[in-house]
């Protein structure tokens, strides 16, 4: 019975996601597309609820689970992406006639996996968790059956997507053949007895960082990432550029930091250079982009590079992990929100705004834009908002690592990615509109929404010492 | 303890409010712009008013934790260098607002004067700011409304211009950013307890060791310079000044370049000695090239906007010139020709902009003869043209002769102060010839027919002017209350610049 209370805030969530596959069969279309976001969002906040009150910390399941401060931080995190992403999502989704129930479901579907991951004690738990997140994000990627590019994405997605988690399992394996066990602690203790690292670990530490790699979309692991964003629908690419990613790095955090914590000098090294590529890489190939949507798929690639920096800084201590895990809350809130903007014009397929679609926006939808300049004022990483304060606690332990290096390349990047951020600005700003422009759909519920975002945004820019009070006390667990 | 300088930042906030309730009307948000400015033009010579002068140390302070869990705090006070700064910053803004509200912009005035209100709050922190963090924080604020201020209501290449201007200026920041957490982490204690408030980092810069000091030198001084701007950081400053509003270029001139001034010597100066030694021969070449440079190119400009632009980077070369021979004529003369500039640069700029939208013309060739229909006009122009040039009895006289006095005394090996100091006079000249020339041409000569019906300064004009005007011939010929005001944080500075204890380290 305690393990169940401990696993609480999960099972809440897949009862929302049944109740909802359930309620779509029984109500009309037009009822469901009203009731639907609703049961999500008031079940995904009893699930929030539970997670706050939370079981004890302690193993549960014979130590395959452990709720800890790491796994409730990321368990909230998961739960507030997708009340989001289901807030923006109701106008697209009648617009485009997406099922709304298998949308829905599939969000809680995945949300459940991103939270098990968070609080895997165990490769198998971690494992298990990773698939129950990636597979409904290859169906949310081709939810739009008639349109040629959710089909690419979904399938591209879907292929590498396999081949990483193949790869990852090969990986774990190895590590089983080390230690013996399963389990994080265990591996930890056989590879801290052992020292240095032998051929074998070397295998597994590398089949383990490249499978991992590929879903948080590390390059050069990333090639994935752009056409599956790309392809898929505007709202569920804003989930799945922020829930998958945070759990990715959970994933990276655990496994890494957790069980492979005592190879620390091996691999912090290499990701300190897979980093430093991938935030140059993906800002460099975002410059060149004329479609916000392909950009932001970019710029989210590039994102993923200043988080990995942070991981590879692990050595500085307990700030290491509280700016992974304040960074990706904070790029939760502005990546989701940017994407989420995009809602805003009806375009046929999937297909993004273009910048020249964007000539004055502001004078169109002037909350819609307010709202996107604000999240990607944040995304380049100017005060005062989130975005500013996220940079700054991910440079800090990156420094103390004694990777200055790496430190100038993060402000340097930030400098790359001042420019295609605010190019939408200037579209959405300085341009008239004219031209053959796409409709600008007026949606409550996405403006209501948004509104709140970019307040957060801003509000937990400049007063943020109680959220990175929380994530340092979530990444505690993580050092011993 | 008092709240003065936490209502300075809170004025321009409380304005938006009502501006923000007012978006859809033009003359209501006019009038809470120009009485927020007001206001905060106000309370800030109160607070000039509660300076006790001669004291050197930090006054008005007030502290109150903000990111405990990093050790930072919003902490805020001011010393002899930032209190005439900030009453300066807010006279400009006035300024700029009220010409503004005068009929010069036309499209979207409510976000204009939003994109103002939120420009005041982050230049007026910028100067009382004690915490590196909160001094960043406000030092970028700066950024975006200036941003929006060039990109929206600016000429007709305004995108390029203020892409420019960001990225430039975002560039030299992040790199400053990594600076400050390189700051913050050295100076933990052996309880890792970790701070950015200024005071306590003076107390514990011991701990700076050479090589750290020379690289995060160099990070600030990247930011401040392209702040300033330096040759060869400035290529951005002429092209923001031309595509700028009037209003606009007279706050990006008058207050945001001194920004970068500020920032040496508050922060650059005394908390890296070594690194301020090391790198002072690159630093005191470069002041004096821009003094030349820019007096040169600004001769040879064919557009009024763009010479009283370079006249700047001229300008902004004595104001580094000042700070970086460490002595105290030097920085005194250095901090009063940043307000002077801010007062004499900040009225060209505005003059240039009457100019612009009664002839619509901004090329020298093309005006002429404007004295014979102008007289008030002429007149004003060409005081602020002659304190520009540093005539005596005007205010720019009385910076430019300070610095170049202490520039003499400067002791430098190899080249000391004898060499420099006759190039940087050179630069006194030649900004009297290309000042004087552009005088010539745009006021005498022939008058175009065209011009003839154009009417002279009007009431709100002379408005905007006569403070500027008044405050010009006043610290030219009284600047001794004010060199009283700023001598005793100056020497502070210049002490702990060239601490010899620090010395040792260097020879070594």
């Amino acid at each position: 019975m305690k393990d169940v209370q401990a696993v609480a805030p999960e099972i809440i969530v897949t009862v929302v996601a049944m109740l909802i596959l359930v309620a779509d069969a029984m109500l009309g279309r037009r009822r469901a597309a009203t009731l639907l976001p609703l049961i999500t969002v008031a079940g995904l906040l009893i699930a929030l609820a539970s997670t706050l009150a939370g079981a004890p910390a302690g193993r549960y399941f014979h130590g395959f689970v452990n709720v800890d401060a790491f796994a409730t931080f990321f368990r909230a995190v998961f739960i507030l992406l997708a009340i989001f992403a289901a807030l923006v999502s109701p106008e697209y989704l009648a617009r485009r006639r997406v099922p709304a129930g298998e949308y829905y479901a599939i969000i809680c579907f995945s949300t459940v996996g991103a939270m098990t991951i968070a609080l895997s004690a165990d490769l198998i738990t971690l494992f298990v968790g990773l698939e129950t997140m990636t597979i409904p994000i290859y169906v949310l990627a081709g939810i739009q059956r008639s349109d040629r590019y959710a089909n690419e994405a979904a399938l591209k997605y879907f292929l590498l997507g396999a081949f990483s988690s193949a790869l990852l399992l090969y990986g774990f394996v190895w590590l089983y053949g080390i230690a013996g066990s399963t389990d994080f602690t265990a591996i930890a203790t056989v590879l801290a007895a052992q020292g240095i690292a032998t051929g074998p670990t070397i295998v597994a530490l590398a089949l383990v960082t490249v499978g991992l790699g590929f879903k948080a979309a590390v390059v050069p692991f990333h090639q994935w990432t752009p056409d599956a964003y790309d392809g898929a629908p505007t709202p569920a690419t804003a989930f799945m550029s922020v829930g998958p990613k945070a759990a990715a790095f959970a994933a990276i955090l655990r496994v890494l930091v957790g069980a492979l914590g005592p190879l620390g000098a091996d691999w912090a090294a290499v990701l300190a250079v897979l980093a430093a590529v991938t935030m140059t890489g993906g800002n460099i190939v975002a410059l060149v982009q004329t479609n916000t949507k392909r950009m932001l798929a970019y710029s989210s690639i590039a994102h993923t590079g200043y988080i990995l920096a942070a991981v590879a800084a692990a050595k500085a201590g307990p700030s290491a992990g509280a700016a992974v895990l304040f960074y990706l809350f904070a790029y939760g809130l502005m990546n989701l929100g940017a994407f989420a903007c995009l809602l805003y014009l009806d375009l046929e397929g999937t297909r993004g705004a273009t910048l020249d679609e964007l000539n004055g926006f502001a004078r169109r939808a002037p909350l819609g834009a307010l709202a996107f300049a604000v999240f990607l004022i944040s995304l380049t990483g100017i005060p005062p908002t989130i975005g500013f304060v996220a940079k700054f606690v991910v440079i800090q332990p990156v420094l103390d690592a004694g990777l200055a290096w790496l430190a100038v390349v993060i402000a340097l990047n930030a400098v790359l990615a001042a420019f295609y951020y605010l190019r939408v600005v200037v579209h959405m700003y300085m341009y008239e509109p004219e031209g053959a422009l796409p409709p600008v759909v007026g949606a409550r519920g996405l403006s209501a929404s948004l509104g709140i975002a970019s307040l957060a945004v801003l509000v937990l820019g400049i007063v943020p010492n109680s959220l990175y009070e929380w994530a340092k006390a979530a990444a505690l667990p993580l050092v011993r | 303890m008092t709240h003065i300088l936490s209502l300075l930042v809170v004025i321009p906030i409380a304005g938006l409010i009502p501006l923000w309730a007012f978006r859809s009307d033009e003359r209501a948000a006019k009038q809470v712009a120009i009485t927020t400015t007001a206001v905060e033009l106000a309370v800030s010579l109160w607070m000039l008013t509660q300076f006790r002068v001669g004291d050197p140390g930090f006054q008005l302070k007030e502290q109150v934790g903000w990111l405990p869990s990093l050790g930072i705090s919003y902490f805020v006070g001011v010393d002899g260098i930032s209190v005439l700064l900030v009453p300066m910053t807010t006279l400009l803004t006035f300024v700029a607002v009220l010409y503004s509200c005068g009929g010069s912009i036309k499209t979207r005035i409510p976000e204009y004067l939003t994109a103002f209100l939120l420009l005041e709050i982050g230049m007026v922190g910028v100067f009382i700011a004690l915490d590196l963090f909160l001094f960043y924080v406000f030092f970028e604020l700066m950024l975006i409304p200036m941003y929006l201020i060039i990109g929206i209501w600016g000429g007709p290449r305004r995108i390029y211009a203020t892409l420019k201007f960001v990225l430039f200026t975002l560039a030299g920041s992040l790199i400053m950013l990594v600076g400050i957490v390189a700051v913050y982490l050295a100076s933990a204690d052996a309880s890792g307890t970790r701070t950015l408030a200024l005071p306590e980092l003076l107390d514990i810069r011991g701990r700076f060791s050479g090589d750290f000091q020379f690289w995060v030198f160099l990070a600030f001084a990247l930011a401040f310079a392209i702040k300033l701007p330096m040759v060869p950081f400035h290529t951005w400053l002429p092209d923001a000044h031309v595509e700028a509003p009037t209003a606009g270029s007279v706050v990006l001139a008058g207050v945001l370049l001194k920004a970068g001034g500020y920032g040496f010597l508050r922060f650059a100066l005394p908390l890296f000695p070594i690194g301020v030694q090391a790198w002072l021969p690159v630093l005191i070449l470069l002041s004096v090239v821009a003094i030349l440079y820019g007096a040169i190119v600004s001769a040879v400009q064919k557009d009024l906007k763009k010479l009283v632009a370079y006249s700047s980077v001229a300008h902004m070369g004595f104001v580094t010139l000042g700070i970086f021979i460490l002595n105290l004529q030097g920085g005194v003369g250095a901090v009063l020709q940043m307000l002077n500039h801010g007062f004499v640069t900040g009225a060209l700029f505005l003059f240039v902009g009457i100019q612009y939208e009664k002839t619509h013309r901004r090329m020298i060739a093309d005006l002429g003869g404007l004295a014979n229909m102008w007289p008030l006009y002429t007149t004003f122009f060409g005081v602020f043209m002659l304190a520009s040039l540093g005539l005596p009895g005007l205010n720019g006289f009385v910076g430019e002769f300070l610095v170049l006095l202490g520039t003499f005394r400067f002791p430098g090996v190899p080249l000391g102060g004898l060499f420099w100091g006759p190039l940087a006079a050179i630069g006194v000249i030649l900004a009297a010839v290309y000042l004087l020339w552009m005088f010539q041409r745009v006021m005498y000569g022939p008058v175009r027919d065209a011009y003839r019906a154009l009417p002279d300064l009007s009431g709100l004009e002379l408005a905007c002017a006569v403070p500027l005007l008044l405050l010009t011939v006043l610290l030219g010929v009284f600047p001794q209350p004010f060199i009283a005001i700023i001598e005793p944080s100056v020497d502070q500075v210049i002490r702990l610049a060239t601490d010899p204890s620090f010395m040792v380290a260097v020879t070594k």
